[in-house]
């Protein structure tokens, strides 16, 4: 009986001729928003590939040079666009993709697109997930709305009903007949995307790759049933097709626009950022407490001198094996990095904790949950941001503790020195590996509850409603 | 005897209203009970209340010797329904219409024997692969008769189910529904047209305010005399 509700909305819906031209505009929407997405990813993807191969060329091509001149020559690290990013972009956009690694400092990741891109981004970007997460639902609201409603206006309800079945019955047929209809519109885009990765040669065999293109069509899935049982419940609580239409766009402007700024501002107020000129005095205050390798007269840069000397037993610094100078670099290098990573660590709390308000507040509305979710499973949310900037500074410190190294090996008077050309060629560049869907789990678990709860609520709540009328 | 249809003392107040007082009636097996009466005279609530669409205030109807509001979902199996304005799926064709919900009461019918289903209750075999969207009232009302008969069922609720009718296809529903009591299907009919009533029904009852105010078999009064009866009542 089920089945046959089913397929008659399903037979019905795409008869009608104005769902046929609402789900082409949206099916249209999909499949350039995936194309434009691929564009813009490849050339993202291309232009930070060769940036990255440019500057590791331009390091390991060094002349002959003192080390510490390699560590202020330094080196840039690109952030390259993780595969799913054409359908989320997430964070991307505003998040840096570039980061100079240079000696003594922890440079911020720069270069956003939104900083350099034109009016695009300002207006909001077309992007796959925006017509998943907000017009999708709008399609689902305008072609459920009338599910109870119009049957009980026109009477259909009623010749319906004295066939034998129950209002449960009717429910969940006109759920899995529309949600039959939404996977028409939606379908073809998700396997065009799908088609697109993995035809692509970088992707060809990345299980990983699979697992998250895999959940982010499931998680999708979900949040379009939602959308198709919570219309239906409200079309069959409402007196009116009219009622019905309305309570339902009010709750799509509440959830799709009015609580995430909502919970954006109250995440600003209750964990208040510091200002990037804030952080950089505060750090440039603290890292002076610190060795200062670049000044002969700091006093701790005096006792790391007199320890050294007590170490070898000798009694003068020309008589050391090492470089005073590269120890102190190290030393120096090595507080300022604590400092910055201090710094740094309690900054990405505050944005942590700002976006975790959002994921708790997904619970109270899906579409923060699926938009999470969604970034998480496309690597371009804050956490995999975060991962990149950490891969990166571990990189610095390491490149740079290794300079500091080869100087502290060229003895004494290691300033008048140089070292051969072909040391940088030894030495490891940047190479960036995303992390896997495993590691991005546990902050995926929240907003996956929340979608859960939600449809196992709307079914089990939902339909009690329904089956609880019984005057028609 | 056993009846299909029985009303016991069954009554339904609305807030503003009272729409049906204790209303006694028993239909038997092969009977045609015509339901007259004004509008809001109460015809359609005792419809609805043996359909359990509506839940009595008091009292309790029974179909096939089943209580409704105890089993709402099983006594839809001994009854058919017409109303007085048959909607269908205006995307579905009449075939596909029929199909639905013969489907939804349990019966698979090949094409073949829709299509004879629904050009027996009338409607021209070239109109049934056409949406219903296209169809008029009556043919509508046709479709809707093809459904009731195609459930095969022991009693029959119509609604003022020739409205929209051509005299020549009320005649024929009129033939049909004596085809059927004779098979032993009981009727309830709530109508208007008083020598329609007269003609295929074999008791009449007549509804004012609510109450069932007389019930004559139809073969004691003539048409006039059954118009006459009315009228009185009315006043």
């Amino acid at each position: 009986m089920i089945r046959s509700i089913a397929q008659k909305e399903f037979v019905s819906i795409r008869r009608d001729r104005r769902f046929a031209g609402l789900s082409a505009l949206v099916l249209v929407l999909l499949l350039v928003a995936t194309l434009v997405g691929r564009a813009s990813f490849r050339t993202l993807q291309q232009e930070r590939q060769l940036a990255q191969t440019t500057v590791n060329d331009q390091f390991r091509n060094q002349p002959a040079r003192h080390p510490h001149r390699v560590a202020h020559y330094g080196s840039f690290a690109f952030r390259p666009k993780s595969g799913l990013s054409l359908l989320d972009g997430g964070v991307d956009s505003f998040t840096g993709s570039a980061v100079y690694l240079e000696a003594h400092q922890q440079n911020s990741v720069n270069f956003s697109q939104a900083q350099q891109s034109g009016s695009l981004i300002r207006f909001g970007e077309m992007t796959v997930a925006f017509v998943l997460q907000l017009l999708v639902p709008l399609l689902i609201i305008f072609l459920c709305f009338g599910a109870f409603t119009q049957e009980r206006e026109t009477g259909t309800l009623r010749l319906l009903l004295s066939q034998g079945i129950t209002l449960r019955q009717v429910a969940w047929g006109k759920i899995v007949g529309y949600s039959q209809a939404v996977a028409l519109v939606v379908a073809p885009a998700l396997a065009l995307a799908a088609a697109l990765l993995f035809t692509g040669e970088e992707f060809a065999s990345n299980t990983d790759l699979v697992a998250r293109l895999a959940l982010f069509g499931l998680s999708y899935a979900v949040y379009f049933f939602l959308f198709v049982v919570g219309s239906v419940v409200v079309s069959a609580t409402q007196a009116s097709s009219r009622a019905a239409l309305v309570t339902l766009l009010g709750l799509w402007i509440v959830g799709g626009i009015i609580l995430p700024k909502a919970t954006a501002n109250l995440g600003a107020t209750l964990y208040p950022t510091v200002t990037k000129a804030q952080l950089d005095a505060d750090v440039h205050e603290q890292a002076q407490h610190g060795i200062n390798g670049h000044d002969p007269h700091d006093q701790r840069a005096a006792a790391l001198k007199a320890g050294l000397l007590k170490k070898y037993g000798v009694d003068s610094e020309d008589k050391l094996p090492v470089s005073l100078a590269g120890v102190q670099m190290a030393a120096g290098e090595e507080y300022s990095a604590k400092v910055y990573q201090q710094h740094f660590a309690a900054l990405n709390a505050t944005y942590e904790r700002q976006n975790r308000l959002s994921d708790w507040a997904g619970l109270l509305n899906p579409y923060q949950a699926i938009r999470s979710l969604s970034m998480g499973l496309a690597g371009s949310d804050f956490a995999h941001y975060v991962h990149f900037q950490q891969a990166a500074e571990a990189y610095r410190y390491g490149l740079v503790q290794r300079l500091n190294g080869l100087q502290a090996g060229m003895g004494y008077g290691d300033k008048e020195r140089r070292l051969d050309a072909h040391t940088w060629r030894e030495l490891p560049v940047f190479s960036y590996q995303a992390p896997s869907l495993g590691w991005a789990r546990p902050r995926l678990l929240l907003p996956v509850a929340a979608l859960l709860l939600w449809a196992a609520g709307l079914c089990w709540l939902g339909l009690r409603l329904i089956s609880n009328f019984t005057d028609l | 005897m056993t009846y299909l249809l029985e009303a016991r003392s069954l009554r339904k107040q609305y807030a503003d209203k009272l729409a049906l007082r204790e209303l006694n009636l028993q239909i038997a097996p092969g009977e045609i009970f015509c339901l007259l009466g004004q509008n809001g005279a109460g015809k359609s609530t005792t419809i609805n209340l043996f359909l359990g669409f509506v839940q009595p205030t008091s009292g309790a109807a029974f179909v096939n010797g089943l209580e409704v509001a105890v089993h709402p979902l099983e006594i839809k199996k001994h009854l058919a329904y017409i109303p007085e304005n048959v909607m269908l799926y205006p995307h579905l064709t009449g075939l596909e219409n029929l199909a639905l919900f013969s489907s939804l009461a349990g019966f698979k019918y090949p094409a073949p024997a829709l299509l004879d289903y629904l050009t027996d209750a009338g409607l021209p075999a070239e109109a049934a692969g056409r949406r219903v969207g296209t169809y008029s009232k009556g043919m509508r009302q046709k479709v809707g008769i093809a459904i009731a008969v195609a459930k095969h069922a022991k009693v029959l609720l119509l609604d003022e189910p020739t409205s929209g009718l051509d005299p020549k296809a009320s005649n024929e529903f009129s033939e049909l529904l004596r085809r059927l009591s004779g098979q032993g299907t009981a009727v309830l009919m709530a109508t208007h047209d008083i020598f329609r009533a007269k003609e295929v029904g074999t008791r009449v009852g007549i509804m004012r305010e609510g109450e069932l105010v007389d019930v004559r078999p139809t073969t004691a009064l003539n048409a006039r005399e059954l118009e006459q009866l009315y009228l009185t009542y009315m006043h």
